[in-house]
């Protein structure tokens, strides 16, 4: 196998464009998780199901309003909104009675909804397969040296620095984000100095489920929205948060970075074997810094 | 704790299923297979095949007098659980012979067991070779095709074209990896000029094709078998579709074809796929088929897929093999099987007394939009006749024989 010959084809740039987009999901899902996990201190083993649920709203939303852009548009809206709501439910109604208890309890909870939240998506949505085109702007593919490069993943490649703008913006420039980053280093120092820490946990959540939700429905168009899917992204999402640092949001990006190109590049050089990359590459983060790439917050 | 859960579990899935009358009365068919989850997509297709040629044959008088009567359980696409199941089947509801699964590893299980028990057991969708292959044995029939198989008839097929550089790409499980083996390893006998000019493998489950499509193209096949099966077909051809990976290079997977890769994807399916299928609602156009298709669309309200005719086809060949044995026995039902041919929606089929596999043709056609229907449908459909993609039986017997 000729790898550097590979490595500087002219599918280089293509692949690393794909990895980038690839990247994009990774990050949403992962900045949530992430969050939840800084703040409140939960890993929140639901979160894949959330994004599930995210996709699984973005099919009846495009479904209800007929396909098209603007269909598109709104369960990008909708979906999100919705998975937050079911957020807003899960930790007032549950998990903010466990904080003060071990942290055994609130992941065995969470562990405990993944499997609710998967039947329940299987008693509203059936077993079946759903699946949404992309929408009519974004179909067809851009071409780089004569590798089609998809529209809907360039959207994607938009829709990343956005997120993360908007993240940082939340979490350093708002009142809010501010409460948050110092709950998460001293829940009770906040609490003593006269903040309701509970709706601080609270908005965190919302806005944690919210990115597993966005995940969810900016995928829904590339997949096939199916039971199950929650599986294969929470292995991923917890590995990138880890390799990270635990509850470092730019942890995360870098995390789903390594992830998304690793990936991506493994292929171009061994596509036998591609997809081992990603995980070669957490062995090699973890051995090198075992507590994470960023400083951790826990 | 675990045998109580059990015990529910076993009074749970028998509420609301016929089949309880007096053993003896009845013949009383066991069904194993995965009636929760994604599998349902086939596995609902085989028991409402079944269903509808048992009630037909029970309207009819039944078989010696007796009514075909089934219990169904779930095996969760768990061998673990689908052995416990078909072991309860036997022993607790007395079942005359087993029918079942969709999992290839639940099957082999299953017809270790049947051949220790001495039960007939009907295999319906799993494609693993071995099952009537070199795991064949006196107890067990396959109904459907399976990846060696599919694997010749693909290889024929594309041995008439002139494809030299060929790509394998797949999910990197058994089922893929045998496929590609199977066409792969066939094209090149018959036709030694191809050659294969790399491979990739993703895992099952995987979500963005992407970046495996772009690193296929750089390097410049003629043709890409992807070996895909599951939730991978229409993932992938979705990602093919909006890459345009159908319009730069042409691509086979089995059952890419079939209504139930085809019909999800509405109108945005890939055109020019190519595929194998055993069954297609609109071909061959023939008298039978079209009976065939009426009646079950009236019944369920929805096109049948291959699913609907190997469900059919088992009920028809459990009626035929115990009105020829003429009595309820598991010895005498193997030996009236075995040879036996039975018309079909699409033509006869025989059960080769060899290997106990059936002999169905297999479609291979290429996808193309459709006038008449809103998904896309097979065209420049060839029929590849069960006898001419079928080991022979010296091969069987060798197979067996290691």
């Amino acid at each position: 196998m000729d790898f550097a010959a590979n490595l500087f084809s002219t599918g280089t740039l293509s692949q690393i464009l794909v990895g980038l987009s690839r990247t994009t999901i990774l990050f949403i899902v992962s900045s949530g998780m992430s969050l939840i996990l800084g703040v409140l201190r939960i890993p929140n083993v639901a979160h894949g199901s959330l994004y599930m649920i995210g996709a699984f709203a973005a099919w009846t939303v495009i479904r209800f309003l007929g396909g098209g852009l603007f269909a598109f548009l709104a369960a990008m809206i909708v979906a999100p909104l919705l998975v937050a709501a079911i957020g807003f439910a899960l930790e007032r109604g549950f998990f903010s009675y466990l904080y003060e208890r071990e942290h055994l309890m609130l992941l065995l909870l969470t562990f405990a909804f993944m499997l609710i939240l998967g039947d329940l998506v299987k008693i509203v949505w059936g077993p079946e397969y759903r699946s949404v085109t992309v929408p009519p702007f974004f179909q067809g593919s851009a071409e780089i040296f004569g590798l089609p490069l998809p529209w809907y993943n360039l959207f994607l490649l938009l829709v990343g620095p956005c997120i993360a703008v908007f993240l940082w913006l939340v979490i350093n420039r708002t009142n809010l984000g501010k409460i948050a980053r110092a709950a998460a280093v001293d829940g009770e120092m906040v609490g003593a100095v006269g903040i309701n820490v509970g709706w601080i946990f609270a908005f965190t959540f919302v806005l944690g489920s919210f990115l597993a939700g966005l995940g969810g429905a900016l995928i829904a168009p590339m997949v096939n929205i199916s039971l199950g899917m929650d599986h294969s992204l929470i292995m991923e999402t917890f590995l990138i948060v880890i390799i990270g640092g635990l509850g470092n949001m730019w942890g995360a990006l870098l995390g789903s970075l390594i992830f998304g190109l690793t990936q991506s590049l493994g292929i171009l050089v061994w596509p036998q074997f591609g997809i081992a990359f990603p995980y070669l590459a957490a062995v090699a983060v973890l051995v090198v810094r075992p507590r994470g790439l960023l400083s951790s917050t826990w | 704790m675990r045998i109580v859960l059990l015990f529910l579990a076993v009074i749970l899935s028998t509420f609301g299923m016929p089949g309880s009358g007096v053993a003896g009365d009845t013949v009383k068919v066991g069904f194993v297979d995965t009636y929760t989850g994604p599998a349902t997509t086939f596995t609902n297709d085989v028991l409402d095949g079944f269903k509808m040629a048992a009630e037909k044959i029970n309207a009819k008088g039944g078989v010696l007098g007796k009514k075909i009567t089934y219990v169904t359980r779930d095996d969760k696409f768990k061998p673990d659980i689908g052995l416990t199941m078909a072991r309860e089947l036997i022993l607790n509801e007395n079942v005359d012979l087993l029918v079942g699964t969709i999992n290839s590893a639940t099957a082999l299980a299953i017809s270790d067991l049947c051949r220790k028990e001495k039960v007939p057991f009907i295999v319906t969708f799993s494609k693993s070779d071995k099952i009537t292959g070199e795991k064949g044995h006196r107890y067990v029939f396959g109904m459907n095709e399976n990846t060696e198989m599919a694997g010749r008839a693909t290889a024929k097929a594309l041995a008439k074209m002139n494809f030299v550089k060929y790509w394998i790409a797949g999910d990197d499980y058994e089922y893929g990896h045998a496929i590609a083996n199977g066409v792969f390893n066939h094209l090149k006998t018959l036709n030694p000029k191809v050659r294969l000019l790399g491979q990739s493998w993703w895992k099952v489950g995987e979500t963005d094709f992407t970046p495996y499509i772009t690193r296929i193209l750089a390097a410049k096949p003629d043709f890409v078998i992807v070996a895909t099966g599951g939730g991978g077909m229409v993932n992938f051809q979705k990602a093919a579709q909006s890459t345009g990976f159908n319009r730069k290079v042409p691509f086979y997977q089995h059952t890419a074809i079939e209504l139930s890769t085809l019909m999800p994807q509405g109108p945005n399916a890939p055109e020019g796929v190519y595929g194998t299928a055993n069954y297609l609602f609109y071909y061959p156009d023939t008298k039978e088929n079209k009976a065939f298709v009426d009646e079950f669309r009236k019944t369920y309200n929805r096109y049948p897929k291959s699913g609907a005719l190997y469900g059919y086809m088992t009920a028809q060949f459990i009626a035929g093999s115990f009105e020829k044995a003429g009595k309820i026995d598991r010895e005498k039902f193997i030996d009236a099987m075995e040879g036996m041919t039975l018309p079909s929606p699409v033509g006869n089929m025989e059960m080769r007394a060899c290997d106990h596999q059936v002999t169905l043709p297999m479609f291979f056609g290429v996808t193309k939009k459709s006038p008449k229907y809103d998904f896309l449908v097979a065209s420049d459909v060839v029929s590849v006749p069960g006898m001419d993609y079928m080991p022979s039986c010296a091969e069987i017997a060798k197979a067996r024989a290691k």
